[in-house]
């Protein structure tokens, strides 16, 4: 156990070592960060446009519900933010596997004391945590606006909004790096990555569309569903367990055919 | 230390490797020969439980390479083709990830690196980038990752390939200093660094074993035809007739240039001509420049083998 985890740490820290070396990555953050700023004033103001409207209406006599402005706030730019960083996720995960094929060196991990599962366990660890260094200067400056709200916004409502964005993020990475596991090439990597995010996209729209027990299925099934649902504050434990079946689901495919990968004349 | 047996490897209808037998001793260094193609790599990779074996067990240290597969990565260094490195780290960086997922304690650690550095003569480079590295300086370091948790076997596929001269001795030293306290599996088609580093060689062609001996056996198994070359200058005719008397002989042949000339003598069996041809060559008024006699090198002995396996193969088809 002891050495299960030992190797795990020397997985991650490798990774995460890659990660800070490469200059790719400071590129991504630097976007990332650039239009995060951006779409935050964007929805900041522009929600607080609307609500200034609608207290105008009510002035007028039209009776609006009252609004939390933070809330909205909040959850208009998980929604935005989502987005941008479905954009980013197959960029981070193609290199998970398919630059250790491409140099070679998952011969030298193959043949390490070390198991698959571990690799892509830490691999995994790695990845995420380079996304989370991404959100941090995000949540500290919605912190820094939302917490000023009267009556007071809650800290945990914006740590349970960015949880499920990391929770997308780590079913998506899982998946990423299966795909990134099947090529040895890291542009296929990323695009494969890519197509699968366009197909949930699609699948939600489908969903969306149609009714019944297929439309039911679908949205259980749905990544972005279940994300939306949990930015709203509606906590699900189905939720929950739907997120860690898609890493897992990931984390056993990738180590089933990086272990299948032997079986393949090189 | 290494048993193989019956060690098979087919990729669809191709057989790469077929009925494998070979075992190689404590502190042996095996050369393992072949012409490109011949299934070197992929036996290599059979041994380090990289790749699974058709049919046929090989063990290593008393562990199945199937089914105690984490027992035997713990006790293989493995240098691949190319070495597994990671561009973007430094080489000590490398070094200690390297020792840290082979299993090399804490404790350990720094001391097993900084030996390896010193032993590879990676000293001047520890805190460079390996991608910054030349052919040669990665290719040590290959190798260092391969010893760097001092493991009992060694496995190392081409380990010279791409170095220039001073660097393929250098290695060559480093390999043959390994050596006693590790068994060494190196695989090469180049013939010289056999002979140079290895206490015994497997050739294998086309996926199976036509000759395992030490590389004297091999090359005597060719000896009992030996030829002597001499440089003569002067009238060569009472050589001429004189050197068929002398027994043993059993063919000359002359190549003449002016009143230089060169006299390839080949004698049967093991028959020892060498000093009556100098003494007739003085004997007979020639003057005698250079005299050497020529042996079966394992060139000879590789081309025959690896040749007369292609030459079997269409009746053998048939």
């Amino acid at each position: 156990m002891r050495l299960l985890w030992a190797n795990f740490v020397a997985i991650y820290r490798k990774e995460l070592q890659g990660y800070f070396a490469t200059s790719l990555n400071y590129g991504i953050a630097g976007v990332y960060w650039l239009l995060a700023g951006v779409f935050y004033i964007v929805v900041f103001n522009a929600v607080q446009t609307n609500v200034a409207a609608q207290d105008l209406q009510g002035q007028a006599g039209l009776a609006a519900p009252p609004v939390d402005v933070p809330a909205v706030i909040l959850e208009n730019y998980l929604g935005l933010l989502s987005s941008l960083s479905l954009f980013i996720l197959p960029l981070l995960s193609m290199n998970l596997f398919a630059q250790e094929r491409q140099q070679g060196t998952l011969e030298l991990l193959a043949t390490s004391p070390i198991t698959t599962t571990t690799v892509a366990l830490g691999k995994l660890a790695g990845v995420l945590t380079f996304f989370l260094t991404l959100l941090l200067p995000v949540m500290v400056y919605e912190s820094v606006t939302l917490l000023q709200a009267e009556p007071p916004f809650s800290l945990g409502l914006i740590l349970l909004g960015h949880g499920a964005l990391v929770l997308l993020a780590a079913a998506i990475l899982s998946l990423g790096l299966f795909i990134s596991a099947t090529t040895e090439s890291t542009l296929l990597a990323a695009v494969g990555t890519f197509a699968l995010i366009l197909l949930l996209w699609i699948l939600q729209a489908i969903a969306d569309r149609i009714s019944g027990a297929p439309a039911a299925i679908l949205r259980h099934l749905s990544l972005l569903q279940n994300y939306t649902n949990l930015i709203q504050g509606s906590v699900s434990t189905a939720s929950l367990v739907l997120f860690a079946s898609y890493v897992i689901l990931g984390v056993f495919l990738t180590v089933q055919w990086v272990d299948g990968l032997r079986f393949q004349r090189s | 230390m290494i048993i193989v047996e019956h060690l098979t490897k087919r990729y669809g209808t191709t057989l790469a490797v077929q009925d494998l037998n070979f075992t190689v001793g404590a502190g042996e260094i095996l050369g393992f020969l072949g012409p490109n193609g011949a299934g070197k790599t992929t036996t290599m990779r059979m041994l380090t439980g990289y790749m699974p074996p058709t049919a046929g067990t090989a063990k290593i240290a008393g562990y199945d390479v199937l089914a105690d597969s984490l027992a035997v990565r713990q006790r293989i260094g493995y240098l691949p083709e190319t070495p597994p490195l990671y561009r973007d780290m430094t080489v000590e960086g490398y070094l200690h990830f390297v020792a840290r997922i082979k299993g090399v304690s804490a404790g350990d650690r720094p001391r097993r690196v900084d030996w390896v550095i010193a032993r590879c003569g990676l000293s001047e480079r520890r805190q460079e980038l390996i991608r910054k590295l030349s052919k040669g300086f990665r290719q040590r370091v290959g190798i260092a990752q391969a010893i760097v948790h001092d493991p009992p076997v060694i496995i190392l596929d081409e380990p010279t390939v791409g170095l220039d001269p001073k660097q393929i001795i250098e290695v060559r030293h480093l390999i043959k200093s390994l050596a006693g306290d590790h068994t060494i599996i190196l695989s090469t088609h180049i013939l010289p660094e056999v002979h140079m580093t290895c206490d015994r060689v497997v050739i294998i062609h086309q996926g199976r074993v036509v000759a395992t001996d030490t590389i004297d056996g091999l090359v005597s198994q060719l000896d009992h035809c030996r030829q002597y070359e001499l440089t003569l200058s002067g009238p060569l005719a009472p050589f001429q007739q004189a050197v068929g008397q002398i027994p043993g002989v059993e063919a000359v042949q002359t190549q003449s240039e002016g009143d230089h000339h060169v006299v390839t003598v080949t004698t049967k069996g093991a028959a020892e001509v060498g000093p009556e041809l100098a003494a007739l060559a003085i004997h007979t008024g020639l003057r005698l420049y250079e005299m050497h006699r020529h042996r079966a090198t394992l060139e000879d002995v590789f081309l025959q083998l690896t040749t007369q396996e292609e030459a079997g193969e269409p009746s053998a088809g048939a």
